[in-house]
């Protein structure tokens, strides 16, 4: 029995799932990825929270088994036609697939840390942010760190900062702040890291034994308080102001490294496809499902699902979840 | 022309009198608490003025021009132009007229206010009425004139946008009785200038009326019920006039002289501040103008609305509007009668108090010292929130080969402009010392300036001997000049903003627009100069939240987007710091534009 396709829009972890489930179930899954290769931002990590599993093997698990997914990279979709039948999608190349179903798992981008100049970011040398230093954790190469003695970490870029136009709390931030401070600890044991945060959000289970491994294992300092601003002196150390606010006093600190721990935003591709297929979007710029509780990753319209980071920030865990828990309601839907 | 009663009198002129007397001891007792309310050295100031012959030349042609030819109008939109001088121009005329004619024919009567304006019921035609036909003519022609005026009101209240105004002012109560009388004036006029033309004589307007409706206007009982309702209405409405807008129209009158012997506002609600409050005619073109129109529920916080609040003496109202304005001077710019509404804020704002002491002790123990230099450059503290400014500065001052020292390389003292926008002079004052002192004794003779907020207070507020205060604009555009600062031309368009304190606060148009001209292509962007819009970051506005800043930022961004710019360029930290956000394309500051210049090969 030949079984309907179903075409998903973007190929990171959520995609890949989703996809791999379907097509267990019988179905033809199209998955799309814009980029050249399938993984989103997966790929651009080293290892995860909490245990430090090797981002590179989830990543082999999710895409070594792809038979009997029909998966195109480098597509963009130039329109989506709905009908009576369901969707047609038009990409880039000149193809177009018939769907009675459409997945959307287009996921999230990085708070953009130029948009925070007081940071420095691409304007001081020794500023990078957390997507840097996984990019070095795999490949132990940037010319921006050169054995630092002290490094701090700032929490909440562009998250929960209403000046950056972005109020919604990132949830992941803070566990891998907490991730990253320990592993630059083991790469660089003379060091003295600090976390400049305002709250620390972790929760789950062995969160806790991160956090505080940070603290007893590592000795990382965890500063309550946010950076105000940073600026560099002529040997391109950086000097970084901010306020203890348990001790209410200003302090200032000079650096030779500092990241900045980026918030997620919505996707680019979001707002076009809100207006493509009409899905509301909250007031920070995520797609809304039908139902927050019950039907998370149901869109209003008939027949089209959303899941993964193109509904809010998730964890890999809470992704892969969501996918296989999509399949069925496209499996439901579609029989 | 002779008289056609005896006494010369007739009860319907009443309500005209009754209004008239009214209106007349109102204005007096206005005009001698403003001028009891001036100081002494202000009253002396004015006195002095008015016998200048120059001066009273410029009051006389300014009353001329601006009262009743509405010239700044004009030259805004033709229609609305039009339509003001129509009204006001027409009226003086008919006043003017009607006292000649008196003059002329009845001059035993000329003393008797009401003459005039009844001339037509009291006079009739004789057989050298001859005389009066370029009266008659003359008086219909105006009252056309008028008519028109009326009618294009008339249609602004339902499309004001064919006069080139989105919006227009909520009307009060009084302006509303105010208007409706000045609207039945004329017509009532016309009427009744229409009973009596079988009579008194008419011309083109009068005559035809006359005739056409003869069965009802040749029964006399009718004719005094005409002119009793003409009168009703002008004395409804100069009874309604000193609590509507339609005060501007004596107020003005004293502004004029005020404003042109130089006064300054000193006290929100008093003297030369009370003239202007009274000259506001609530035309609403201010509420166009206020980059908070960009969102629908600040539009009651525009300078009309708080020029009424004023009047009422609505002390929280007063207080809310002032804390929320932007303090950009936009609306100041387009005015007509040029109200000085930054003024009238900063003195609101003076008079607040405030519970919390600040604690300024740090300034006794920050004394810096600094590398002596002929230009001193201070970055303020906006700049370590775009450091990019900084550096750009810097860069440059090195290529031009500048003996130049910052003077808060780590932090400095805070220029005391926000203190001062937020209305603490006493404050402000102590930064201000302690910076002079530190300027003055580095032996700098160029105090360079980076930041448009710092910038104004400089130039404002102090007092610095032998030291010419700059904007990089200007000495980057001067050193250019000189020849001093090479830079190449490339092929970026580059939309300039002119942030708010340094375009309006101080006149910097041209500088910034002549340097960034020789490294790339000016884009003009939809209202520039006088007319840019804030980008809605000002420091001015001491409440307005984040919610309602980013409608006007993203306006102001749209403005900028106007000829399809490559950069939005500013010279303004906070300006950078505001658009930076919401730009589609990169937002550069001033400094860092030219720095292009710099790296491109000649």
């Amino acid at each position: 029995m030949a079984k309907d396709n179903v075409v998903v829009i973007g190929g990171g972890p959520c995609g890949i799932e989703v996809s791999r489930n379907l097509r267990d179930m019988g179905y033809t899954p199209i998955l799309l990825e814009q980029q050249s290769e399938l993984g989103g931002h997966l790929r651009r990590w080293d290892r995860l929270f909490p245990e430090g599993v090797e981002a590179r093997k989830v990543l082999k698990e999710l895409t070594g088994d792809l038979k009997g997914v029909k998966w195109f990279t480098d597509v963009n979709i130039e329109s989506i036609q709905k009908s009576r039948k369901g969707y047609t999608v038009n990409v880039d190349t000149g193809m177009s697939f018939e769907t009675k179903a459409l997945v959307l798992t287009t996921g999230f981008k990085l708070f953009p840390a130029e948009n925070k100049q007081e940071y420095g970011y691409n304007i001081y040398e020794r500023v990078i942010t957390n997507a840097d230093l996984e990019q070095f954790f795999k490949t132990r190469k940037d010319s921006r760190i050169q054995n630092p003695k002290t490094i701090g970490f700032v929490h909440c870029v562009g998250s929960r900062d209403e000046k950056a136009c972005n109020r919604q709390c990132s949830k992941v931030c803070c566990a891998t702040a907490v991730k990253q401070a320990s592993e630059i600890k083991e790469l660089f044991p003379d060091a003295t890291v600090y976390c400049f945060y305002m709250d620390l959000r972790l929760f789950g289970r062995s969160y806790e034994d991160m956090y505080l491994n940070a603290q007893r294992k590592y000795g990382v300092r965890f500063i309550r308080g946010r950076v105000s601003e940073v600026s560099e002196d002529i040997d391109g150390k950086l000097y970084v102001k901010a306020e203890d606010t348990l001790l209410g006093k200003p302090m200032k600190i000079k650096m030779d490294l500092l990241v900045l721990m980026t918030g997620i935003l919505p996707g680019d591709s979001t707002q076009p496809f809100s207006e493509m297929l009409k899905i509301p979007t909250g007031e920070d710029g995520f797609f809304t499902p039908k139902d927050t509780i019950l039907e998370p990753c149901v869109a209003k319209e008939s027949g089209l699902f959303i899941a993964g980071a193109c509904t809010g920030p998730k964890t890999i865990p809470e992704t892969i979840s969501e996918a296989r828990a999509t399949a069925i309601q496209v499996h439901k839907y579609l029989s | 022309m002779r008289e056609r009663f005896l006494i010369g009198f007739d009860p319907f002129v009443l309500p005209f009198m009754i209004g008239m007397a009214f209106v007349l001891t109102y204005c007096i007792v206005g005009l001698i608490r403003v001028i009891l309310q001036l100081s002494k050295a202000d009253r002396r100031k004015l006195a002095a003025s008015l016998f200048k012959p120059a001066n009273a030349w410029r009051n006389l042609r300014d009353m001329f021009c601006d009262c009743l030819l509405h010239v700044k109008l004009w030259k805004r939109n033709p229609r609305l132009g039009y339509m003001h001088s129509a009204i006001a121009f027409g009226w003086f005329m008919i006043i003017v007229l009607g006292h000649i004619e008196t003059f002329i024919f009845v001059p035993k009567k000329a003393g008797l206010f009401y003459y005039p304006i009844f001339f037509r019921y009291f006079m009739q035609m004789d057989n050298y009425s001859l005389r009066g036909s370029f009266f008659f003519f003359a008086m219909d022609f105006f009252l056309l004139i008028i008519m028109s005026g009326i009618l294009l009101a008339m249609y602004k209240r339902i499309r004001s946008r064919f006069f080139g105004m989105r919006r227009t002012t909520r009307l009060s109560l009084t302006d509303r009785i105010g208007l409706y009388s000045l609207w039945a004036i004329f017509p009532l006029r016309w009427i009744a200038e229409g009973f009596t033309a079988g009579i008194a004589g008419g011309s083109f307007m009068t005559i035809p009326i006359n005739m056409l409706l003869k069965n009802i206007m040749s029964n006399p009982e009718n004719i005094t019920v005409a002119w009793w309702l003409y009168s009703i209405a002008l004395g409804t409405f100069m009874i309604a006039l000193p609590f509507s807008r339609y005060m501007h129209i004596p107020a003005e009158i004293l502004l004029i002289p005020m404003k042109n012997a130089g006064l300054k506002v000193y006290h929100p609600r008093k003297g030369f501040a009370l003239a202007q409050i009274y000259t506001c005619p609530s035309c609403g073109v201010c509420i166009d103008a206020c980059p908070m129109s960009a969102s629908r529920q600040n539009l009651k916080d525009t300078t009309v609305y708080l020029v009424r609040q004023i009047k009422r003496n609505n002390a929280r109202r007063m207080n809310a509007m002032t804390d929320k304005c932007l303090m950009c001077g936009k609306c100041q710019e387009v005015c007509q009668i040029a109200l000085q509404s930054y003024d009238i804020r900063m003195r609101i704002r003076e008079r607040a108090t405030y519970n919390l002491e600040l604690d300024h002790g740090y300034l006794d123990s920050y004394n810096p010292t600094l590398a002596k230099s002929k230009v001193l450059y201070y970055a303020g503290c906006m700049s370590s929130l775009t450091p990019v400014t900084g550096r750009s500065v810097r860069k440059l001052l090195d290529v031009a080969r500048i003996d130049w020292t910052q003077m808060d390389p780590e932090g400095g003292v805070c220029c005391g402009r926000p203190l001062i926008l937020a209305g603490r002079r006493k404050e402000a004052a102590r930064m201000i010392e302690k910076n002079t002192s530190i300027i003055e004794s580095s032996g700098a003779s160029i105090l360079l300036v980076s930041c448009a907020i710092c910038y104004r207070v400089f130039k404002e507020e102090y007092e610095l001997k032998g030291i010419r205060v700059m904007h990089y604009t200007e000495y980057f555009n001067e050193l250019m000049e000189e020849g001093r600062l090479k830079l190449n031309r490339g092929a970026l368009r580059y939309a300039y903003h002119d942030p708010c304190d340094l375009g309006r606060g101080c006149g910097i148009y041209e500088e910034p627009r002549e340097a960034l001209s020789r490294v790339g292509i000016i884009a003009p962007a939809e209202k520039e100069r006088a007319m840019s819009v804030c980008c809605g970051g000002s420091v001015g506005s001491l409440t307005l939240s984040q919610e309602d800043r980013i409608p006007i930022t993203q306006a102001s961004v749209q403005n900028m987007l106007y000829s399809k710019p490559d950069r939005i360029v500013t010279a303004c930290p906070l300006c950078h710091k505001t658009y930076a956000r919401y730009s589609p394309v990169p937002v550069v500051d001033f400094a860092e534009a030219l720095c292009d210049g710099l790296d491109r090969k000649g």
